[in-house]
């Protein structure tokens, strides 16, 4: 478009005739520039002094200057405090009791926390229930540094704020007034909380509270609730224990809420100090699957569910008749023991049947094992209760559900049906950290806070009161239930307020401050929980239970499943915790799955095979496992020793897919094949095509004969009546043409060390006491830093473990078997007899080994650097920074605990896993450094804890008392399996275990002299 | 000058009528010649193979150890093994060049170049891994004992690595000034044998100006004498401290005092096998027939046979000693495990077979002579010799005290990359060393010509061993002063032209030139004439009266019979003194000189 606008850059080009416009229109400048004035002159150039020299000198520094402050300075993220908090110095932890009450494990705690961060749970060990601490309370530390969690409330999938999602919220549930709407909890055990959701109940008369465990304990609440009028589980002291008879009750593992594992180690450690003969419980197992329990036993008894039904039957007044004569013999001689313990014996089981359940309390009534006063509150869901509230959502009767820390999409059984129908809902409301199966498909989705950043309060057991405090402020935004109740009740109180004011009556007077600073709280006091449903009949619970596979004897060739949960993933709630993920099952050893257990006499009529590839790791069939109409497909399996045929074992809580990182989404839903919430199950199976790849730790599970060296054991009997000598001989070599002891100073070919200034560490490992369950991995991971790999790595044996627990089973019945059966091999015979482990039903042991801090380790030597050598205090200790990473140290360890980087584990999107986001390495312990690639690392003792506890000391100018030293994994032993200390203190605990009979080294005949020590392991094998 | 005796039932050790001359020519022949279409087809391939495994090797330094198939209880594989593979086949060339040159052994005068050259690629290759399997090559130098920014640092003397550190570099080092030592006088003769003035200039460096004076050669002996004391130790020292690697650790299965004298036996069994495996190829494609004999191969067969034997023997002895022990690992290392049975019963018999029984057929006669079967025997040796040391390394440590460690081994691609590579680039190194180095100290099988050469064998069984025939010999005395009779009665020279046999006159054309020239000019006869001190010439010193000899050219008169033609031809051939003959007109001063 033509345009006759004239543009002019100064008044004087609007003059036409203006010599100034027309010269410019041929130069640049009016004037002559006097270039010629300066540079035609050549005097003045000369007399200048800026030579070109110089010239290109200011050239180049301007160059680089410019350049230099184009370039942006890191960015590092520290801000300093604007006003310090008094009680937050950096470099020095704080601790602060809480209460871990996810809805399936409840425990005290304490909480370190290092320049506000929470980086770590240790025991309260004030507290009472300490013994209930796993390796899930252990991580979950990590899974509040989850970046898949919620990060705001949702409504129809979008993001919105708390405002929002309250009126929201108000708005729907007038749209539901009069409807029937279901408020679907966890066992939350609150005073507090049932308090408040009575308030909110009333004020929506519509909503009514039904309790859900995932995994459910309802039969033995009914049992208990039938006899002793509240709805609550026994609980069990059995360190009281002298004969424990448990029928398919995995009491080390998760049954009834679990946490009995202390007491039971304490009745089985066999105590010599007074001189008097040794005592200690008599632990006998009837159980179809492997379990921790049934691995710990003395006596284990093969039996599939219906067979316990029947030995329960008959151990309780019943008659062995219809028992195979191996099983009614053990049933027999179980009875007189029970007989002779007399008030000292116990029976327990964990068939989820009514009947049986109630067999158990009645016979152990007068027990002094159980209970019964100060019941566990952990479980309160009913089976028929959650029922009728999947069938309601199903049949369309209930209209709306709101869930709380359960994940019922995922975990009803009648999964398909229930996720049609619970999409059809007029209303479905979620509480949860992540946006799991339920929260992905609920209108509205709260996201709730992580443990340790709320309040509340539990009543694990009667009597002992819990209180929980955050230890952060919330990550995201996130508002816990209560305070979503109370906004919802119009309670303009907060949720610290409100506990505040509903323990009033608990603490009767007495400091609010103390009990926040212990954790707990003793008290008497009576508080209203939640309300118990009514029962039905009990003859209705029969009926419910697992089509029958309780009261059948008969084959049809189905067999007879037991779900369990597993020692790291639990129910699954923690599914999306690298740490547990990666955490090798105590009994199969094998992480990142879970798998049907089977015997192998099944596996062989299926033709199901287990195989090692050329890399020795494991492989193994799929198979398709149907109970009635339900089907899971391609469940891959473990040719299981010791588990009885006819029977397979799944375990609950794999199998997730929502809300979970991918590398977490592992292993099948077992849950679709819970119906009617019971752990038994009768089933048909298949095999299904293909080859499944397992992540295990362990390719070769005996000791082949070298139970001397390695995991010594012994009866009671002979401990108790034979020299020292006998069962726990010290290995001799040849001195001087005759032997002695490898513990004599002739023995050695070295100098020894001098170790008498200062502390001189040692760990005690008490295989009796030691249970297996692996808590102390966790806390070690979780206190050193060490790094997660993932399934594929831990497939090819990498695992970074600094801390193992073997599990060997014997090839023979009993591991003495195997050793003679090694010394009387024929001499061209094959190693075989010795290497398979025996499939029916082995002895089980367990052993954890770390670094055994070798007095004369093999590692030092070899280092051609000398990254790896002996520290004044017994330590092996190992410079990071000097190791060039040859890898001789960890080929000429005996006990091979060393672990190689061999990528880089940290900021590397290969390893996806806590440590390659920023939230995820607010967990570090900065007190360990992350190792880079390319070098040895291994466990130090936790160095920096004794070093912590020794300048502690010296700062207050006092000795140190024994007991105060620790590692990560002792702290982390309930069972009391490890004690550690200093052996240059005379009166420590740790001196009078070494001096100990049982006191024995691993591979001792080397000639290593470890600073870890084992005690022999004693069974109670009196039969009468 | 008078030659050893050698009886004469005795083999002779080069074949064919060969002269010194000759001799020059064969082992200069593959250096001053074109490579051939095979030559680089090889070398290309070789050459893919190494780039291939710097490829593996890049890959495994920038991502991690993790890239190889080793665990947490394998913490070595395949790179130790290759380690302890290339090392021991480094082991041949200090044997056969040291130990052999004290015992006096002359045939070892063939090998010794080209098996000192495959143990100096070899420890090459060798070096490699140590570095290459560190978890942090790139503070590969912390092995070292240097002062440091760290303080006090030191390396740790009680590591076995460490000695590693020591015996490899050393070993390296002796064994490469052995070898150039060997070299200098052969890169002389190919520097003065040469035409292309680049090749002068490089030989001329090479050979640290050699000048072939009696003092040279002297010292040459005497060092030849101390490096060989020197070499022999650590032919025993190295493969005895790479054993204390395994025989110092308390693996068991590793943790065994047989093993320095069984990996040294291993190390030689292995390192003749691949001498055998090159020098069969070589001596094909090199035209060297007459100089690596089917003698040499059977000297070597026999050294491979004795060694094997003491591998066996070793091999015995531990499966003795595991059972006599009874030390329950040992045993279960040694007899059951089967290492013959168990998941790497493969490695267990392959080693068997290849180490133990393919070897055995060495004893007849007929095989160890015949060259397809010692071929092919080597081959299968070194092989079994890689799976000696798998055995010993990986199936060891896969199976050691606590039975809950125990894992299993997989290569990836990135160990099988790694070993061609190195394969490859050992290769490359041989192809690059056979195309540039003269390949057989010729040198040195000169100085056994005349005892063991077989033209000089049968002389000797005609003449008796009365040394006059060999004074007629004409390369013992001046270059041609018994030019007849070396036509006369040698005839080795079918050529009628006299006096050019040396280095200098290395074409026909050029033959045919001088020949022209010289019926030009005249031509001496020292039966008739008598040579004239040429040296009166002005501008003829004594190096260009040499050469004026070389060519023939002896007399005055022949001198002043030149013309400009003649000049050129002179300046070409001699190539150092362009135009200076015609500038100072040689031919005008003779003919005054021949006048005087």
């Amino acid at each position: 478009m033509a345009s006759n606008k004239k543009y002019w850059k100064s008044v004087e080009e609007l003059n036409k005739n203006s010599s100034i416009v027309e010269k410019l229109q041929q130069n640049e400048f009016v004037e002559e520039i006097p270039t010629d004035e300066f540079l035609g002159d050549k005097e003045a150039l000369s007399s200048s002094s800026t030579t070109r020299r110089d010239f290109l000198k200011y050239v180049g520094f301007t160059t680089a200057a410019a350049s230099l402050a184009a370039c942006e300075g890191p960015v590092i993220k520290s801000i300093p405090y604007v006003i310090q908090p008094d009680e937050i110095v950096p470099g020095i932890a704080n601790y602060y009791a809480t209460t871990m009450a996810d809805g399936f494990d409840f425990a005290n705690v304490l909480v370190k926390t290092r320049e506000g961060r929470p980086i770590k749970i240790e025991r309260n060990t004030l507290s009472p229930n300490e013994g209930s601490v796993n390796g899930r309370v252990y991580a979950s530390v990590l899974s509040m540094y989850d970046k898949n969690r919620l990060q705001a409330p949702l409504v129809n999938g979008k993001e919105v704020l708390w405002d929002e999602f309250d009126t929201n919220v108000a708005q729907k549930m007038n749209e539901m007034s009069g409807k029937d709407v279901v408020l679907l909890t966890q066992t939350f055990a609150s005073p507090s909380t049932s308090k408040l959701i009575k308030e909110f109940t009333a004020k929506y008369p519509n909503v009514r509270h039904v309790i859900y465990d995932t995994v459910s304990s309802s039969e033995a609440l009914d049992a208990f609730q039938n006899k002793y009028g509240t709805r609550t589980l026994p609980d069990y002291d059995f360190s009281k224990a002298e004969v424990i008879v448990s029928v398919g009750a995995d009491f080390l593992g998760d049954w009834q809420g679990g946490g009995y594992d202390a007491g039971y180690s304490k009745s089985r450690v066999p105590s010599t100090s007074t001189g008097s003969v040794g005592k200690m419980s008599r632990h006998i197992q009837f159980e179809a699957n492997m379990t921790l329990s049934g691995a710990n036993a003395d006596k284990r008894i093969l039996a599939t569910p219906s067979q316990q039904m029947q030995i329960l039957k008959a151990l309780t007044g019943g008659s062995t008749a219809d028992l195979p004569s191996n099983i009614a013999e053990a049933v027999e001689s179980a009875k007189s023991q029970l007989q002779k313990a007399g008030n000292k014996g116990v029976v327990i089981t964990g068939l989820p049947n009514v009947d049986a359940q109630t067999k158990a309390l009645d016979y152990n009534a007068n027990s002094v094992v159980l209970d019964s006063d100060k019941p566990k509150m952990t479980r309160k869901g009913s089976n028929a209760e959650v029922k009728r509230v999947m069938e309601g959502v199903v049949s369309g009767s209930i209209k709306g559900l709101i869930t709380v820390g359960v994940d019922p999409v995922y975990s009803f059984p009648k999964n398909k049906e229930f996720t049609e129908g619970y999409k059809k809902l007029e209303m479905s409301m979620a509480f949860s950290m992540h946006k799991d199966a339920t929260a992905s498909l609920a209108q509205l989705v709260a996201a709730t806070p992580h443990y340790l950043e709320s309040w509340g309060d539990a009543q694990i057991k009667k009597g002992t009161f819990s209180l929980i405090q955050p230890t952060i402020r919330p990550l995201f935004n996130t508002r816990q239930f209560q305070d979503c109740l109370l906004q919802w009740t119009g309670n303009s109180k907060k949720y610290y307020d409100y506990i505040k004011e509903s323990w009033s009556s608990i603490l009767g007077g007495s400091s609010w401050g103390q009990a926040l600073h212990d954790g707990f709280y003793v008290s008497n006091a009576e508080v209203e929980m939640d309300e118990t449903p009514m029962t039905e009949g009990e003859g209705s619970m029969e009926s419910m239970t697992a089509n029958g596979a309780l009261s059948s004897t008969s084959q049809d060739g189905g067999m007879e499943l037991t779900l369990y949960t597993m020692t790291g993933m639990g129910d699954g709630r923690q599914a999306n915790n690298p740490w547990l993920q990666e955490f090798p099952d105590p009994i199969t050893r094998t992480s990142w799955d879970n798998y049907i257990t089977m015997s192998a006499a099944d596996a062989s009529d299926l033709d199901i095979v287990n195989e090692n590839v050329s890399n020795g790791a494991l492989n193994g069939s799929y198979v398709n496992v149907k109970v009635g109409d339900a089907e899971v497909k391609n469940i891959p399996v473990i040719i299981q020793p010791g588990q009885a045929k006819g029977s397979i074992g799944l375990a609950l809580g794999y199998g997730k897919r929502e809300g979970l990182q991918k590398e977490m989404q592992t292993g099948v839903n077992a849950f679709e094949l819970y119906q009617d919430f019971s752990s038994v199950q009768k089933v048909s199976i298949e095999k299904a095509s293909g080859m499944h790849e397992f992540a295990c730790v362990q390719l070769q599970s005996t000791m082949v004969g070298r139970g001397d060296d390695i995991i010594k054991e012994t009866t009671l009997e002979i401990f108790n009546t034979k020299d020292k000598e006998h069962w726990n001989s010290v290995p001799i070599t040849d001195y001087d043409h005759s032997e002695i002891s490898v513990r004599e100073r002739n023995a050695d070919l070295w100098a020894t060390f001098d170790d008498s200034i200062g502390p001189h560490f040692n760990l005690s490992i008490d295989l009796n006491a030691c249970t297996g369950c692996g808590a102390c991995i966790i806390a070690c991971h979780a206190e050193n830093n060490v790094p997660v790999v993932g399934k594929e790595e831990v497939r090819k044996f990498r695992d970074m473990h600094w801390l193992r627990v073997d599990r060997y089973y014997s090839s023979a019945d009993t591991f003495k078997q195997e050793i003679e059966d090694l010394e009387t091999l024929p001499a061209f015979d094959l190693y075989e007899k010795v290497e398979l482990p025996y499939q029916e039903n082995p002895e089980v042991a367990f052993q954890p080994v770390m670094c055994q801090h070798c007095n004369h380790a093999p590692c030092e030597t070899v280092c051609p650097v000398a990254a790896t050598s002996h520290g004044r205090q017994g330590q092996n200790q190992m410079a990071y920074n000097r190791c060039v990473g040859t890898r001789y140290c960890a080929n000429n360890c005996p006990y091979k605990v060393r672990r190689f980087n061999w990528f880089l584990y940290n900021e590397n999107d290969e390893f996806d896993y806590h440590m390659n986001n920023d939230l995820g390495r607010m967990v570090l312990n900065p007190d360990v450094v992350v190792r880079s690639r390319g070098v040895m690392e291994k466990c130090s003792m936790c160095i920096q804890i004794t070093q912590k506890t020794i300048l502690d000391a010296k700062r207050d100018g006092r000795a140190i008392k024994d007991g105060e030293f620790h590692t990560a994994c002792s702290s982390a032993c309930s069972s009391g399996a490890m004690v550690f200390g200093d052996v240059n203190d005379k009166d420590s605990e740790i001196l009078k275990v070494k001096n100990d009979d049982r006191m024995y080294h691993l591979l001792e005949n080397i000639g290593t002299k470890p600073n870890v020590m084992y005690q022999v392991k004693v069974k109670n094998t009196t039969e009468s | 000058m008078s030659s050893h005796y050698e009886a004469p039932i005795r083999e002779p050790l080069v074949i064919g009528e060969k002269s010194y001359h000759d001799i020059s020519v064969d082992v200069g022949a593959p250096v001053l010649g074109k490579a051939s279409k095979s030559w680089w087809i090889v070398f290309t391939i070789a050459l893919i193979a190494f780039l291939w495994g710097l490829g593996c090797i890049i890959y495994t330094i920038s991502t991690g150890i993790g890239v190889w198939g080793l665990n947490k209880t394998i913490g070595w594989a395949w790179d130790i093994t290759n380690f302890v593979w290339w090392v021991g086949i480094g082991h041949a060339g200090t044997l056969i060049s040291a130990v052999l040159l004290l015992f006096r052994q002359k045939w070892r005068m063939a090998v010794n170049r080209s098996a000192e050259a495959m143990t100096i690629f070899a420890v090459v290759q060798a070096g490699l891994f140590p570095i290459i399997h560190m978890g942090r090559p790139w503070l590969a130098y912390w092995v070292l004992p240097i002062p440091n920014q760290f303080g006090s640092l030191w390396v740790n003397f009680n590591s076995p690595l460490l000695w590693d550190v020591f015996a490899i570099s050393t070993y390296l080092s002796v064994s490469l000034v052995f070898w150039w030592t060997g070299l200098l006088p052969d890169f002389a003769m190919i520097r003065d044998r040469t035409t292309s003035p680049f090749q002068k200039k490089m030989y001329g460096i090479l050979s640290f100006g050699w000048s072939g004076r009696v003092k040279d050669w002297q010292r040459f002996e005497e060092v030849s004498l101390v490096l060989a004391g020197l070499a022999t130790p650590l032919v025993l020292s190295v493969h005895t401290i790479v054993s204390f690697d395994f025989a110092t650790s308390v693996v068991p299965g590793w943790h065994s005092t047989i093993f320095p004298p069984y990996f040294v036996a291993g190390a030689i069994f292995s390192g003749f096998a691949m001498v055998q495996t090159l020098l069969i190829v070589m001596r094909k494609v090199s035209n060297l027939e007459s100089y690596i004999t089917v003698l040499h191969i059977e000297y070597m067969n026999k050294v491979i046979l004795l060694t094997g034997g003491i591998v066996t023997v070793a091999y015995i002895t531990e499966y003795f000693i595991g059972w006599y022990s009874g030390v329950p690992y040992e045993n279960y290392t040694y007899l059951s495990f089967g290492a013959a049975t168990g998941p790497y019963w493969w490695a267990f018999w392959a080693l068997i077979t290849c180490n133990l029984i393919v070897p055995l057929t060495l004893w007849v006669k007929k095989l160890r002579r015949n060259i397809a079967w010692t071929f092919f025997v080597a081959l299968v040796i070194n092989i079994g010799m890689w799976f000696e040391r798998f055995d010993i390394i990986v199936v060891n440590i896969s199976k050691d005290r606590l039975p809950s460690s125990w894992a299993m081994f997989q290569p990836t691609f990135v160990d099988i990359g790694t070993f061609i590579g190195t394969i490859g680039f050992f290769f490359v190194l041989f192809l690059l060393y056979a195309r540039t180095f003269p390949v057989i100290a010729q040198a040195e099988v000169k100085t056994i010509l005349k005892s063991s050469g077989e033209s000089f064998k049968r002389l000797r069984a005609e003449h008796g061993d009365h040394v006059g025939h060999v004074e007629q010999y004409p390369a013992s005395g001046g270059p041609a002063t018994n030019v007849e009779e070396k036509k006369s009665e040698l005839d080795l020279d079918s050529d009628k032209t006299i006096g050019n046999e040396d280095a200098l006159i290395d074409s026909e054309t050029k033959r045919e030139q001088i020949d022209a020239m010289l019926i030009r000019i005249g031509s001496y006869d020292p039966e008739v004439n008598s040579p004239d001190d040429l040296k009166k010439i002005n501008g003829v010193g004594p190096v260009m009266e040499q050469k004026l000899h070389q060519m023939g050219i002896y007399t005055f008169d022949q001198v002043s019979n030149m013309t400009d033609e003649d000049y050129d031809l002179l300046d070409s051939i001699i190539g150092e003194f362009t135009g200076k003959a015609k500038r100072e007109d040689w031919a005008g001063q003779a003919q005054k000189l021949k006048n005087n």
